[in-house]
């Protein structure tokens, strides 16, 4: 038995891979596994090369791991389309469709020859058993229950749920297609040494979801009641969520014209006294960097995420890449500091969601929420969320004696001033991009300048002393340290775990307070340090950079910074563990 | 209705709405007489400053905000708009005032105007249309005439202005007009009926830049060249006729209300009040991913 498997399948537009991925998580969820399921599409609409990546394991999965333990390759082209974000290995098991012609001792794999290669005649088994190819990806999951003892009679249950409103015969065609995987399996046995183990007895039920959903929960949650935003990928379902949901909690939400009217809607419902949102992805940054700038001197709360994406431009926009650190942390112009928070897994975009406006309301400051393209699209297998955990924070508002003379910039110790909002009597103020004194009425005086931007910049010194926005791991007297970011974190914790277990001592920081950069924190970690690696999924290290442009570095600093698109595996990052420790 | 209070037992005079601060304008700048006509047109709606939200963008005249009483903002370049309708989204109970420039709305923000007129929210967008960028000391702007010579346009404009009325009324904006600085009385109650339409309502009022400003754009060659719609037999309610005369812009000065439709559609935060009580107790999704409501293994899986 194994208790972890690592499933990639690709195949055309039409193949159904990608539901069949689905159907396979969603019969993990109801058996009580923990899974991770990550979709990859060329950029067309429709058709074209789908591939998804499965993996599912007894144990919390922390990130879609590596080298694939089983392949299923329904033509070899499209396989071969993916490249790193598929890697096929010696102890992978291969399964492809014989129609595709090629001899099990000729598999176009650049040299790799698994252990086992199985040509199997899907598309024939799907025509005998439901007469139509659209069944063949009833045979895949057919095949892979049989082999590797995947939870058949939820994944039946779900092919019953789903052909139900189809009519008895279409039903019956793909519960034959199913069988006839399952029949085939048992006649080539594989043993069951491959056999999945069985999930711990669950404790409560799972829920089936992915980081735009939770983000969008989160938002709703944390009392969020306006949203404005522009359709873009891979950030549009968190707009999609919202548009179903937020009306039922008397919010509303604007689909505008642009980016910039998203965000520019979002300021202005939150100068109207409401929490406020918006959604995008790269371009849409771009874009909206100017508003950001606006609502740091108005010192207006507000929550942008960016669903990061490889860039820069268009880029690829359905591929995963961490390179919008440089453009969240610098891109207005003028002095000013936004906070910028990453989530590490689906599960932990709610946590930091409501985070963001937590700090967003606290500060009275735009918050950056750096998702990315992986959690943000990935379906994930977790548990329900413990909300009593969440505190949720408001503005500071004027009191009635502070509006008998309001002032809405007034200088205090904390930087922070009470904030009214257009209804409020005796709280009228001009709020404006324009640099303005204590009453918000427009200079152009150096002094006030530079009194106005401390007061913006101090009210955020409390953040960096936040402990909490960190995860530390490992060995605390570790000489050897890890530091990753957002979805790669997942790969980094798992590599610590595999590197502990051979007995090396390591230590791993994950921040998902990327800035400002807190000094102290980073300083007490780098500490005992002589090497530490940053692990991120951009080309030039961006995290790397920032914490040095702040931070006294050890003396072995060093990153693994990969362009986005090409997945960080645990055990490239173990591999370079172990290089380190032999010093 | 949003514009009216008749609760309010309070009696506001035109000082009510002026702040103290001294406008930065040039003595003799068309803005002083619209912020004036805004000050009388206020008075007479009676909602308390309080409840009144001006929005600009960034121009001579995106300053009026700060020379007001209101809960003012005055925001960036040419994205007043958006920032005002979602205001008016957040709190539909509130008097929303926009404006700007004929650079702020017809330039950098004149993508936002057809989608702010396609919504129809109830509020009114005063712009002030001088045909030059003024405080950037002088440059070609979108309304400048073809032929006009400025610091960015030496050897003169190649390019034919925006016409602003034709612009709003052919995107379906239900009130439209166009006053001058020179005509107080008729500006002011201009504003007053913009303010009192429920929707979108556009007023372009030729404020003459005096730094800047052709000689022929100035306040008292407006008294001689305005004609009144009104005393022309306009009807108000006939958008095509509203559509003709509005191509006069730039030749004929014509002001009053070009149009003023006579069935105003629902608003758009009437629409989103309705939804929002239309919605409510509907059962919301987020409770699914909470730990404190059970769910059976059916509804697991969001598909």
């Amino acid at each position: 038995m194994v208790d972890d498997l690592i499933i990639g399948m690709a195949g055309s537009g039409g193949d159904g891979i990608v539901s069949a991925g689905e159907s396979l998580i969603g019969a993990a969820a109801a058996e009580g596994y923990f899974a991770i399921l990550t979709k990859s599409f060329g950029s067309q609409i429709r058709g074209g090369e789908s591939s998804c990546r499965l993996r599912v394991s007894a144990r919390p999965v922390l990130n879609p791991g590596g080298t694939l333990n089983v392949a299923v390759v329904l033509n070899w082209e499209d396989f071969l389309r993916f490249g790193g974000e598929l890697p096929v290995g010696t102890g992978t098991v291969v399964i492809y469709e014989t129609k595709t012609g090629v001899e099990p001792a000729q598999i176009p794999l650049g040299g790799t020859i698994p252990e086992v290669v199985l040509a199997v005649p899907m598309e024939a088994m799907a025509m005998t058993a439901a007469g139509t190819l659209q069944a063949k990806n009833n045979v895949v999951l057919g095949l892979l229950a049989g082999w590797f003892g995947l939870a058949r009679e939820s994944i039946l249950k779900g092919i019953r749920k789903k052909f139900a409103r189809k009519g008895e015969a279409v039903l019956q065609g793909n519960e034959r297609a199913f069988a006839a995987g399952l029949d085939y399996a048992e006649q080539h046995p594989l043993g069951d040494a491959r056999h999945l183990s069985p999930p711990v007895p669950a404790a409560g039920r799972k829920l089936l979801t992915d980081g735009n959903e939770m983000c969008g929960a989160a938002a709703l949650f944390a009392g969020c009641k306006f949203f404005g935003g522009y359709p873009i990928t891979p950030a549009s379902e968190i707009m999609q969520y919202l548009g179903r949901e937020i009306w039922k909690y008397g919010g509303s939400l604007l689909q505008a014209e642009d980016e910039i009217a998203g965000i520019g809607a979002a300021i202005g419902a939150s100068f109207a006294g409401l929490k406020a949102m918006t959604a995008t992805s790269g371009p849409g940054l771009s874009l909206k960097t100017e508003m950001l700038g606006l609502a740091s001197v108005a010192e207006l709360p507000l929550v942008c995420v960016n669903v990061q994406r490889g860039g820069p431009s268009t880029g690829m926009p359905t591929k995963p890449e961490q390179a919008d650190l440089f453009a969240a942390a610098f891109s207005a112009h003028g002095d000013t500091v936004r906070p910028v928070l990453a989530p590490i897994s689906v599960a932990d975009m709610f946590g930091v969601t409501v985070e963001a406006f937590n700090i967003a309301e606290q500060y009275q400051t735009p918050v950056l929420v750096l998702s990315d393209q992986e959690i943000a699209q990935r379906k994930e297998i977790v548990d329900p969320v413990d909300t009593s955990n969440f505190k949720l924070v408001d503005r500071l508002r004027p009191n009635a004696q502070e509006l008998e003379n309001y002032v809405r910039f007034r200088f205090t110790e904390s930087g922070i001033s009470p904030l009214s909002h257009p209804g409020m009597k005796g709280g009228n103020y001009l709020a404006a991009g324009i640099e303005h004194n204590e009453l918000g009425a427009p200079t152009a005086n150096g002094e006030i300048h530079a009194r106005m931007n401390d007061k913006r910049l101090k009210k955020m010194d409390p953040l960096k002393r936040r402990r909490d926005l960190f995860v530390f791991k490992g060995d605390p007297d570790a000489t050897i340290g890890l530091i990753s970011w957002g979805s790669v974190a997942g790969a980094a914790l798992e590599a610590l775990h595999l590197a502990r277990a051979e007995g090396l001592k390591v230590r791993l920081l994950v921040p998902k307070l990327l800035y400002p950069v807190a000094e102290e924190v980073y300083g007490e970690f780098f500490a005992p340090l002589q090497r530490c690696l940053v692990v991120e999924q951009s080309h030039q290290g961006q995290l790397y950079h920032i914490i040095r442009m702040w931070v006294p570095v050890p003396p072995h600093y060093e990153m693994l910074a990969k362009s986005g698109a090409n997945p960080i595996a645990p055990e490239e990052v173990l591999g370079r563990i172990r290089t380190m420790a032999r010093g | 209705m949003s514009t009216e209070c008749p609760l309010s037992p309070e009696v506001f005079t035109t000082k009510d709405f002026r702040s103290s601060l001294k406008p930065i304008w040039c003595p003799g700048c068309g803005d002083y007489g619209v912020v004036t006509a805004i000050y009388r047109a206020l008075a007479t709606i009676k909602r308390p400053p309080h409840e009144i939200a001006f929005i600009s963008g960034i121009g001579c005249s995106s300053r009026i905000p700060g020379y007001t009483t209101a809960y003012g903002f005055n925001t960036v370049h040419g994205r007043a708009l958006p920032i005002a309708q979602g205001i008016k989204m957040a709190n539909p109970d509130l008097l929303v005032l926009v404006a700007g420039g004929d650079g702020d709305g017809f330039s950098i923000g004149g993508g936002h105007v057809p989608h702010a007129i396609r919504r129809n929210p109830d509020l009114t967008y005063i712009v002030m249309d001088n045909q030059i960028y003024g405080l950037t000391k002088g440059q070609l702007s979108p309304t400048s005439p073809r032929g006009k010579k400025t610091s960015s346009s030496v050897y003169g404009s190649m390019e034919d202005p925006v016409n602003p009325l034709l612009y709003v009324l052919a995107y379906g904006a239900g009130f439209v007009a166009q006053g001058v600085p020179a005509d107080m009385e008729g500006l002011a109650k201009m504003i007053e009926e913009a303010i009192r339409y429920p929707g979108f309502a556009f007023v372009n009022v030729q404020s003459p830049c005096i730094t800047y400003g052709d000689a022929d754009t100035q306040l008292k060659t407006q008294r001689m060249r305005m004609r009144k719609l009104e005393a022309e037999g306009h009807d108000a309610t006939n958008r095509l006729r509203a559509m003709e005369l509005a191509q006069e812009y730039g030749r004929t000065l014509y002001t009053g209300v070009f149009y003023r439709n006579p069935n105003p559609p629902p608003t758009y935060e009437s629409q989103i009040r309705e939804r929002q009580q239309n919605l409510r107790g509907e059962t919301m999704a987020l409770e699914q991913l909470l730990s404190r409501k059970s769910t059976d293994d059916e509804n697991l899986t969001a598909s």
